[in-house]
């Protein structure tokens, strides 16, 4: 089997994030970089499936300069090389510019079997760049996958759908995109961090990679970007006894249609 | 052992000291290896905030300039407080920070400056592995030959424990005891935000101007103090206090603390401003005599804070310097080719940490003198109160109101000498 490559995203850590209460406007300019959390798992189940089939793991990434560390981090985790699409456009890009960046980065690598994508990145979980990677090299897309195993040129999955599993098959090439329960994500250790700052990355810019006319333009536009505040009603329940404190808990939560 | 498992050195941490070491021997072409347990390097680390600058001079001539530094320190500030009374000196000297020369002091912000001085050591071609644990040493025939973490071993010439106040490694490797309540303060710290602008009204500072303000009788009696640093767009405020004494209180230490926060002249200077971090750590408090007997034995060497390189003796707090400074000592008896314990207690001779820290080393003395965290504060207070009382009423005479504040707070003529001798010979 050919190479398994799994695409992550660098996001912004949300812990960072710093919404003003009274305009909402969320600050991004002291947040720190961290892969997103999914991709993780992902990372770990690209491992895990080339290991079974003998093959290569290859980490792909799109993203700006700010990305580079991510990539020291991604090998660490056990694939033997990496590829980084660096353009800034990364940073707002949508669905639609980073599936075309990342396919067109994926025929450039040629050889796969198997491609893993995270359901969904941590910062917008559009669930659009796996689907569309499929799309793109027309081979089939497996999504919501907690389970996969590989049998020859055979992939076997089972799909987490709401109230129900789903078992799958489809031959490779093919897409997948992972839930986080379908493995954990370990935390590299000591080696595993200094073998991963020495492995090869490979740097793509735009222009080295085929594509056309509009790829790079995004098809979905941000009208607003706001945080989220919850106003809270701070009820303080203090007076009588226990009896009479629970007895106006309850006729609290009833009145604000919780019970 | 496998060549890619084996460094010239190794060392545990990447704080000031860790990081010092490792630009100063990476430089020197040494293959350097630092362990930090932290997602990134500061990440982990509490600190009141302030840094003299000559230690990043004796690390690189003029690396200072390009270093993530808050405001440059020109005024020092003591506050003594009494209640909700206070009396403060502000000192300032131009010559400490001549135009066109490197400036004493700034206040840091430790995420911040940790992070930007690993990347440093890095360019200088150090490896820093963060996120990892190191569980312990290994041992072999009596000689420290390399590290374990997790479930990777991997080997060093020399191993240094840079790891802090609390050093596991050194405890380890049989160089320093457990630490006592006795020797070690707790301190509680926030990062409070506001405009740099309304820092700068508030301090009356100029743009990049920074003040320092140590507080004394903000820890209702306990041994201990509190402190005030002025970064760009933020304020460090905090308290140190002696765990034991802490203990036996009553009160939690951050109860006090936030207290201080609400003191009248205190408020008005963090008033309308947001707390973006609180952290709590340990600190030592010793000084001199609180340096292990032994900072080296076959194949392991302490630098930092791990070693005691901290200096409290009430109007200045010393640590980051005095760290960079034993990290750039052990790197440099690495690099001379010496047997390196005696040459690293050499070094530090040279570059002058050991003898500093034993000339102030009475200052310890000194703050033994219980009455300096309430009694003294309160008779200093006492007595303004006396000076700047107008009633009306006819006044008593400085001399007999300094003897009834002084018998108020009940300090005899034979305590207030005594303690004026122990402080006299202490300094």
């Amino acid at each position: 089997m050919s190479n398994v490559i799994v695409c992550f995203k660098w996001v912004k850590a949300e812990d960072d994030l710093r919404i003003d209460p009274a305009t909402l406007a969320v600050d991004l300019s002291k947040a720190k970089g961290k892969i997103s959390d999914y991709d993780r798992n992902a990372i770990e189940a690209a491992r895990i499936a080339s290991e079974s089939a003998g093959s290569e793991t290859i980490a792909l990434t799109f993203g700006s300069n700010d990305a580079k560390t991510a990539l020291k981090d991604a090998l660490s985790r056990g694939p033997k090389q990496a590829f980084w699409v660096n353009d800034v456009s990364a940073e707002n890009a949508d669905g639609f510019v980073t599936a075309n960046m990342l396919a067109a980065a994926i025929r450039k690598i040629g050889s796969y079997s198997l491609i893993v994508c995270g359901e969904g990145a941590a910062d917008t979980y559009a669930h659009q760049v796996g689907p569309r990677i499929g799309a793109l090299l027309d081979i089939p897309v497996i999504s919501f996958v907690k389970e996969m195993r590989i049998e020859g040129s055979r992939l076997y999955a089972v799909r987490k759908l709401e109230d129900s599993l789903e078992q799958v098959e489809a031959d490779l090439p093919a897409v997948v995109t992972v839930l986080p329960e379908i493995n954990p994500a370990p935390i590299p250790g000591l080696k595993a961090v200094l073998e991963g700052g020495k492995k090869p990355v490979t740097e793509f810019k735009i222009q080295d990679l085929d594509l056309e006319d509009g790829d790079t333009s995004r098809k979905t536009d941000v009208v607003s970007f706001k945080g989220c505040s919850m106003s809270r009603k701070k009820i303080l329940i203090n007076e009588g006894d226990a009896k009479e404190k629970v007895t106006a808990l309850v006729a609290a939560l009833k009145k604000e249609g919780v019970l | 052992m496998s060549g890619e498992d084996k460094f010239d050195v190794i060392i545990i941490g990447a704080g000031p000291a860790g990081t010092a070491c490792a630009y100063t021997l990476a430089k020197e072409g040494k293959n350097v290896l630092v362990i930090e347990r932290g997602t990134a390097a500061g990440s982990k680390n509490v600190t009141g905030g302030r840094f003299y600058t000559y230690a990043l001079d004796l690390v690189e001539p003029g690396l200072w300039e390009d270093a993530a530094l808050e405001r440059k320190v020109t005024h020092e500030q003591i506050m003594m407080m009494a209640g909700e009374q206070s009396i403060t000196i502000d000192y300032s000297n131009p010559a400490f920070n001549k135009s066109g020369e490197m400036p004493q002091s700034f206040t840091i912000l430790r995420a911040v400056f940790d992070e930007w001085f690993a990347s440093k050591a890095e360019e200088q071609g150090a490896v820093i592995a963060c996120g990892i644990k190191v569980d312990g040493l290994i041992e072999e025939a009596g000689r420290i030959t390399g590290v374990k973490a997790g479930g990777d071993e991997m080997f060093a010439d020399l191993v240094i424990a840079a790891d802090g106040v609390n050093s596991m490694i050194a405890r380890q490797a049989g160089l320093v005891p457990e630490l006592s309540d006795k020797t070690i303060g707790v301190g509680v710290k926030e990062i409070i935000e506001l405009p740099a602008k309304t820092i700068e009204e508030r301090f009356h500072l100029k743009s990049g101007e920074g003040a320092s303000l140590l507080m004394l009788g903000c820890t209702e009696g306990i041994h201990g103090g509190g402190f005030l640093y002025t970064n760009n767009e933020s304020i460090s405020l905090g308290c140190v206090f002696t765990p034991s004494e802490a203990a036996s209180h009553g009160r939690q230490v951050h109860d006090i603390f936030q207290d201080l926060k609400m003191h009248p002249s205190i408020y008005p200077l963090i008033e309308g401003g947001k707390t973006v971090e609180y952290g709590a750590h340990l600190v030592r408090e010793e000084g001199y005599r609180g340096i292990p007997k032994k900072l080296y034995r076959d194949g392991l060497m302490v630098i930092g804070e791990a070693a005691g390189f901290v200096l409290n003796i009430g109007y200045t707090i010393r640590g980051i310097d005095l760290a960079i400074v034993s990290g750039v000592a052990a790197a440099r008896a690495v690099i001379s080719g010496k047997n390196p314990g005696p040459a690293y207690f050499e070094e530090l001779n040279n570059i002058k940490l050991l003898p500093s820290m034993k000339a102030v080393d009475g200052y310890f003395d000194l703050l033994e003198i219980h009455r300096l965290y309430e009694t003294y504060p309160k008779v200093a207070s006492g007595v303004f109160n006396k000076m700047y009382s107008i009633s009306g009423e006819t006044p008593v005479s400085i001399k007999k109101g300094i003897w009834g504040v002084l018998k108020d707070n009940k300090v005899s003529l034979w305590q207030l000498v005594k303690d004026g001798i122990r402080g006299y010979r202490s300094i």
